[in-house]
């Protein structure tokens, strides 16, 4: 695997995880990353029980919604939210619906299904489909979402169980999982495990961000693309998820989430359930500093909005960095001792293990591209973000699709280095949507068009036929 | 810092729209930026961001250029920073012009070709040569183009090689005898030119100025260009930063060091003597490695190289002309969109293959 950098940036959480105590409401964002929820199943005063489908998203195969405890349902309450007031906490009560049907359906009902996805292009996984091949991945390397040592915590029997009931869904597909190669006792004791697991072959990867890309794993293994094949990616909570479902029929509804980052004091995982109000774990963990809160990882995640009250059902971290507030006299002219940049021009790399306190700032100004490189020795796809950005500069968005802007992942290395502070992240994101519209609009164009002369040749068979009669 | 950021608070109204001096914005922007960093924030995916931009990645080029600045001071006297006091007024003012009426912001890219520009002339260039030197560089070799980044060739380099064709005595038979002991020429403004006596020049007619000379630099020839020591103490910190690109250098080099060990029969020495005088040294470090005017590619920067090198050794022993480097390093500039579009091809060719 080529480029990736490991962001050296202070307020990494500590692997252990914190319970919370229980909230008296739950506040589920109607929306989450990939989904939303739009079609509501429940009314308002409804008393629901735990596991039970609140909405779904009729968009990606009706995945829904669960009600992580009993309650009463209010609808009308918080805007673009459903509240479960008057929480009913003790487990037990499982949904009756899930425990019975076929895999897919069980799995949807759940809980369990959000976490496949498709590895190249991130959608959600097509029940009805069949992979190529599986991947599952125990890594997740942006700073600081809840990866596999926090998620798998004490959890290894359970994984090698998953693991089994993953493989049971697709046999014929090879399943990848992939594991870290680092000396730690956890990553050992992880490739132990999965190698227990029959059929299953071990992928040991370099801790370095973003080498848990699904996209990029499928590429770096060389599984086969196009059209009508398609891998699947699930993240190691995703096996759990399905470990659970299928062996205990119970839902899937607790997450880890990681609280984390530089403005946080006690950077830290807990263990909750969607609808956890985000105001209870921000109270108390901020610096006294104007601060961004983001829902996800410092170099992909997006602005938590001020309208958001509970975590979604996606969240795998909460990551708090300070807007910049002090500026600094001949900054650029300073040694820097206390900064670290990917190229080697402050002192502090010399440092290497030492981690910065970066703020959401630029720190420079938007300049023309100097041609440095660096966008492109970083970038984990291999393609050429400088190349690519002059062709969106000068709008020649055919060159761009030449020049393979759909293999971006998004990882935003690229507008992290460089020293000019172009967007590039966004501008290729944006370009690789575009074509894809284009693409998928021309595809259903001629989709059409083949029904259409389908039909016509129908209607002139049926003609002749009438004719035939006729005469 | 408070003092300052009052005094920044204090003039501010000039300039503002209404403002007295409204219409030199870019200069007040361009200082205050200079002296304080800037609050921007992001406003995407990433959050945060490296703290490298490009007014430190233009500094680290000047402080790079500061032992070839001591050395030409010390050699050729004070005369010399008031060459690059011209050079930058002159310069800046083209640089401001057009900031103003782009409307946008005054780019640091120009305070190396301003610094570079005067250490690639001889010592004694009247200053107002320097001036439409650098006004011509600027102007031609890249506002015409569009402004910073968009430029095809090094902007120190068309200046200089304007010069070199418009003004060729100048440029070619006057040079300053450089000065020697303890404190060199630092006490004096100017010193004595000379005609016609580079090691270069001299080598063509059979003389060879020894080794050491060449590599401390106590001989005549561009004013920051002399000295060997100084140009591999700065062109070293480059690298080391990760500024300039090594293949670049290394690529020049090297291939500049094959083609004269051939057309010298041979002889290490000879291929020393060679890297070490004229402008080879200065060229491969400071001037091929301009990232805008380079290629982008890795193979690229290799291939961009080897023509520089090969081409310099060339025109430097095969030609009337004296010194071949600036022509060469002309030459990869244009060379470099080509090689651009012969690598990118192959790499999106390789992509395709890989799926
Ligand atoms: S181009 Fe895409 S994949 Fe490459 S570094 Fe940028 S965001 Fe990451
Ligand atoms: S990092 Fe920025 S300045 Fe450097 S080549 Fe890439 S786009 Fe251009």
């Amino acid at each position: 695997m080529r480029g990736g950098y490991n962001v050296p940036v202070a307020g990494a959480p500590l692997p252990e995880i914190r319970e919370l105590p229980a909230p008296d409401r739950l506040y589920l964002p109607l929306a989450s990353r990939r989904l939303d929820f739009g079609d509501v199943r429940v009314e308002e005063g409804q008393r629901v029980a735990r596991g039970e489908v609140l909405a779904v998203d009729p968009e990606h195969f009706s995945i829904p919604l669960l009600a992580p405890y009993g309650g009463i349902v209010r609808l009308s309450e918080v805007e673009g939210h459903i509240v479960l007031d008057e929480l009913d906490t003790t487990a037990g009560d499982r949904a009756a619906a899930g425990s019975t049907g076929a895999v897919a359906e069980r799995l949807l009902a759940l809980g369990a299904w959000q976490y496949l996805s498709d590895a190249r292009t991130g959608d959600a996984a097509d029940p009805a489909g069949r992979p190529s091949a599986t991947i599952v991945s125990t890594l997740r390397l942006e700073p600081f979402l809840a990866g596999g040592e926090a998620q798998l915590d004490g959890a290894l029997e359970r994984l090698a169980r998953g693991l089994e009931h993953v493989r049971g869904m697709a046999p014929e597909a090879p399943l990848y999982v992939v594991v870290p190669n680092a000396d730690a006792p956890l990553a050992a004791e992880l490739r132990k495990a999965v190698s227990a697991c029959s059929g299953a072959h071990v992928v040991s990867v370099p801790m370095r961000f973003p080498f848990d890309d699904p996209a990029l794993l499928a590429r770096y293994l060389k599984l086969p693309a196009g059209p009508d094949t398609t891998v699947w990616a699930i993240p190691v909570e995703g096996v759990l998820a399905v470990e659970a479902a299928l062996t205990d029929g119970r839902p899937c509804t607790e997450r880890i989430v990681s609280f984390a980052g530089p403005a946080v004091t006690e950077p830290t995982h807990f263990r909750l359930v969607p609808g956890h109000p985000v105001a209870d774990i921000l109270a108390e963990r901020l610096c006294r500093e104007p601060a961004r809160v983001i829902n996800g990882g410092l170099l992909t995640g997006v602005v938590l909005s001020p309208e958001q009250r509970g975590v979604d059902s996606e969240c795998t971290g909460l990551t708090v960095v300070g807007e910049p507030t002090r500026q600094t006299l001949l900054a650029f002219a300073r040694p820097g001792i206390s900064r670290r940049s990917y190229n080697r021009s402050f002192v502090g790399t010399l440092r290497t293990d030492m981690s910065m306190r970066y703020r959401a700032g630029l720190s420079g100004e938007v300049r023309p591209c100097i041609a440095c490189g660096q966008c492109a020795d970083v970038c984990p796809a291999g393609i050429l973000p400088q190349v690519i950005h002059r062709h969106l500069y000068a709008d020649r968005l055919e060159e761009a699709q030449r020049t393979r802007v759909d293999l971006c992942v998004g990882c935003g290395l690229c507008s992290f280095v460089c020293p000019s502070k172009i967007d590039l992240r966004t501008e290729l994101l944006d370009a690789k949507r575009v074509l894809r519209e284009e693409e998928e609009a021309l595809r259903a164009e001629a989709e059409a068009e083949a029904a259409r002369a389908a039909e016509a040749k129908a209607a002139e068979a049926e003609e002749t036929q009438a004719g035939e009669v006729t005469v | 810092m408070k003092i300052v950021r009052d005094l920044l608070d204090r003039v501010e109204p000039l300039f503002r729209e209404g403002g007295r001096f409204r219409l030199f914005r870019p200069i007040y922007a361009a200082g205050a930026a200079i002296l304080l960093s800037p609050l921007d924030r992001t406003r995407a995916a990433p959050h945060v961001r490296d703290p490298l931009d490009v007014k430190r990645y233009m500094s680290l080029v000047i402080i790079a250029l500061l032992p070839c600045m001591a050395a030409s001071v010390y050699f050729f006297g004070l005369r010399v920073l008031a060459m690059v006091l011209v050079s930058y007024a002159a310069g800046g003012a083209v640089e401001v012009l057009f900031a103003i009426v782009r409307k946008d912001d005054v780019n640091e890219g120009f305070l190396v070709t301003g610094l570079l520009f005067p250490l690639v002339l001889p010592p004694s260039t009247p200053f107002w040569m320097v001036a439409v030197g650098v006004v011509f560089g600027v102007l031609v070799g890249k506002e015409l183009f569009g402004g910073t980044g968009r430029n095809l060739f090094n902007p120190a380099l068309v200046g200089r090689v304007f010069l070199a064709l418009a003004y060729p005595r100048a440029m070619s038979s006057s040079w300053g005898i450089p000065g020697s002991g303890l404190f060199g020429h630092v006490t004096q403004f100017s010193v004595d030119a000379v005609s016609g006596a580079t090691p270069l020049a001299a080598a063509k007619s059979g003389g060879l100025v020894p080794l050491w000379d060449l590599f401390f630099g106590s001989v005549s020839g561009s004013a920051g260009e002399t000295s060997a020591a100084a140009v591999l103490l700065g062109g070293a910190f480059l690298l080391l930063v990760g500024v300039a690109s090594w293949r670049t250098v290394a690529a020049t080099l090297g291939a500049f060091a094959v083609m004269t060990f051939a057309l010298h029969g041979g002889s290490p020495m000879m291929t020393l003597w060679h890297l070490l005088a004229g402008g080879i040294l200065f060229g491969a470090f400071f001037m091929a490695t301009d990232p805008v005017s380079s290629p982008l590619t890795k193979a690229g920067r290799w291939s961009y190289g080897i023509i520089i090198g090969v081409a310099a050794a060339l025109i430097r022993n095969l030609t009337g002309y004296v010194e071949g480097v600036m022509f060469a390093i002309l030459l990869g500039n244009v060379f470099a969109p080509i090689l651009d579009e012969i690598f990118v091809t192959a790499r999106v060719r390789r992509l395709r293959e890989e799926g």
